[in-house]
């Protein structure tokens, strides 16, 4: 069903050699590689139908006017949605800015609350911290435990004041009433890979605030694993197309049409407009209204070809091969923790996780390690992902982590473990 | 491993200067947000009078800093600490960059080099924020 060699011939970058070694790509969680099928399509694209769309009615503007379409089609039918609600961005950052500026600044309002989780990338906690400031609302973060799982119940509460903004942290039982008017939360840490039970704790702020909004920042969910907005029961999905084997440039933001409509526009230009006249003008519908400018036609195509490739390895299959090389990876990095040589951070729980594995080298600094292992052709990332108040909280300032996607093996898990042990040897005199 | 010469590793494990001075005239923190690294450093000055601009004649005569920070920026800021002894704001700003690659042995991977330069970075600030 998976092969796994198979799919890497898909890959023409996973050819290069880097320091003169075979080149292992563990950075996926940053972005993945782009098979050959999407690299052809925007090359394709370029090269035989380059016209702008909805602005001509000759044949090649037509045709790429089509082909948009389509790309939003199989978008739209890869989460289980309808296709006026799949709104293009440039990324999910862009996706999660465009909900803060269209719907945010007009419904979050003095004394409510907008609740986030410490997991969150810097893009589903920055946008909301500096909404709450200008609308003197409060932000509340669930706190995650020592396995980097969020805190249900139980802990203390904590509470800060700096720069005009209010921030409560504690367990999500604590932070729930009436006031909080938005859930933002992600579907998947990019740092511990903490799958969080979204579900649970959408249904338990519900009981409490009924007309409570719920955005899911899905970009380490959506290329993963099988993923119907319906059943996420949420009201706003954002994820990145460079993730999930599109092209850089392309983002997703999914929306009920029923919100979206009531929604102003984020960027005001062209094709977002219904008519203009000089003392005014008035909106298209969604998802155009959010789309102003000419879009990144070539990389939705390229998106578009990115689905059907997934698709045609199938959710649940990539699921399970990534399942396995977590374990498989979880298994062999326990050894290293057991020897002393490494500390492992996230959850161990198989089921609670996905394939995003954050280590530190026991006193290697991460930059160091992350050049070390470079230097041996292994691509990881060092730093704080993009998640610092994840990653203090675990008392250092930054991790290395090693990311896995359809195109990764058992034998780079087994390499970057051997590699590994090359670290400290080099700061041995 | 270009990157990790026998001198990085030897001010990485040994740093010069580490530590913080009781008379300092300036204390300027310095970090990078992607990784998290954070360096204090404390100087003492000659030819400038607390209170006033620092100028021409303003010169380093002493640094000491502390901190957190990979085997590059550790070893960026003792090399450093050791160098700047005896610069005024111009010989500093003509180090540049360029000077702390040669520094490291000739050659920084363009990726680290953030952390090359954190501790020079906090140093400029000496001339910044004039009159503190």
């Amino acid at each position: 069903m998976f092969d796994v060699n198979k799919i890497r011939n898909d890959f023409p970058i996973l050819q290069r050699k880097v320091h003169g070694y075979d080149l292992v790509y563990l950075d996926s969680g940053a972005t993945s590689q782009k098979p050959e099928s999407v690299i052809r399509a925007m090359d394709d694209f370029y090269r035989n139908t380059n016209a702008n769309i909805h602005r001509g009615v000759y044949e090649m503007s037509v045709e790429s006017t089509l082909m948009v379409d389509g790309a939003r089609k199989k978008v739209a039918d890869f989460i289980g949605a309808r296709t006026e609600e799949i709104i293009f961005t440039r990324n999910a950052s862009e996706s999660l800015n465009l909900v803060m500026y269209s719907w945010g600044k007009d419904n979050i309002n003095e004394g409510d609350v907008i609740l986030v989780s410490r997991l969150e990338h810097h893009s589903n906690l920055v946008p909301w911290q500096e909404l709450c400031r200008e609308k003197k609302a409060e932000l509340r973060i669930i706190d995650v435990d020592s396995e980097g799982k969020l805190k249900i119940v139980g802990g203390e509460e904590k509470l800060y004041e700096e720069g005009g903004l209010r921030v409560r942290l504690g367990s999500l039982d604590k932070l729930v009433d009436a006031k909080v008017k938005l859930f933002s939360v992600t579907g998947a840490s990019n740092v511990l890979g903490t799958l969080p039970d979204t579900l649970t704790m959408i249904r338990m702020i519900k009981e409490r605030s009924p007309d409570v909004k719920v955005l899911i920042d899905a970009s380490q969910m959506v290329p993963h694993m099988k993923v119907n907005v319906t059943k996420l029961e949420a009201d706003f999905v954002a994820f990145s197309g460079h993730k999930m084997l599109g092209p850089t440039g392309t983002g997703v933001l999914w929306g009920k049409k029923k919100i979206l409509s009531k929604m102003r526009p984020f960027l005001y230009g062209g094709d977002m407009i219904g008519e203009v006249k000089i003392t005014g003008s008035t909106w298209a519908d969604t998802p155009s209204r959010f789309e102003a400018g000419t879009p990144d036609i070539a990389g939705i195509i390229g998106l578009g070809v990115a689905v059907d490739y997934l698709e045609n390895l199938g959710m649940d299959n990539v699921r399970e091969h990534e399942k396995e090389l977590i374990k498989y990876a979880l298994e062999k990095m326990a050894k290293l923790e057991e020897e002393g040589l490494v500390k492992l951070y996230g959850p161990r729980d198989i089921e609670e996780r996905g394939g995003a594995l954050a280590f530190n080298v026991i006193n290697v600094h991460p930059h160091d390690a992350a050049q070390i292992l470079d230097s041996f052709g292994i691509a990881v990332r060092s730093g704080q992902h993009c998640a610092a108040p994840l990653v203090t909280s675990f008392g250092v300032p930054a991790m290395v982590r090693a990311t896995f996607y359809v195109y990764n093996t058992k034998k780079e898990i087994d390499y970057l473990v051997d590699k590994i042990r090359e670290v400290p040897k080099v700061f041995e005199v | 491993m270009t990157d990790y010469k026998d001198i990085i590793i030897d001010h990485y494990k040994n740093p010069r200067n580490f530590g913080s001075l009781d008379n300092a005239d300036i204390s300027m923190d310095e970090s990078n947000a992607s990784c998290g690294d954070m360096i204090q450093i404390q100087v003492k000055l000659s030819g400038w009078i607390p209170g006033q601009a620092r100028n021409d004649k303003t010169v380093i005569e002493e640094m000491r800093w502390r901190g957190v920070g990979c085997a590059i920026s550790t070893a960026a800021a003792s090399m450093l600490s050791e160098k700047i002894v005896g610069m005024n704001r111009e010989d500093l700003e003509e180090f540049g960059e360029a000077g702390i690659v040669e520094m490291l042995g000739g050659e920084v991977n363009a990726g680290r080099m953030k952390c090359a330069t954190l501790a020079y970075r906090g140093l400029l600030k000496i001339f910044e924020n004039n009159g503190n």
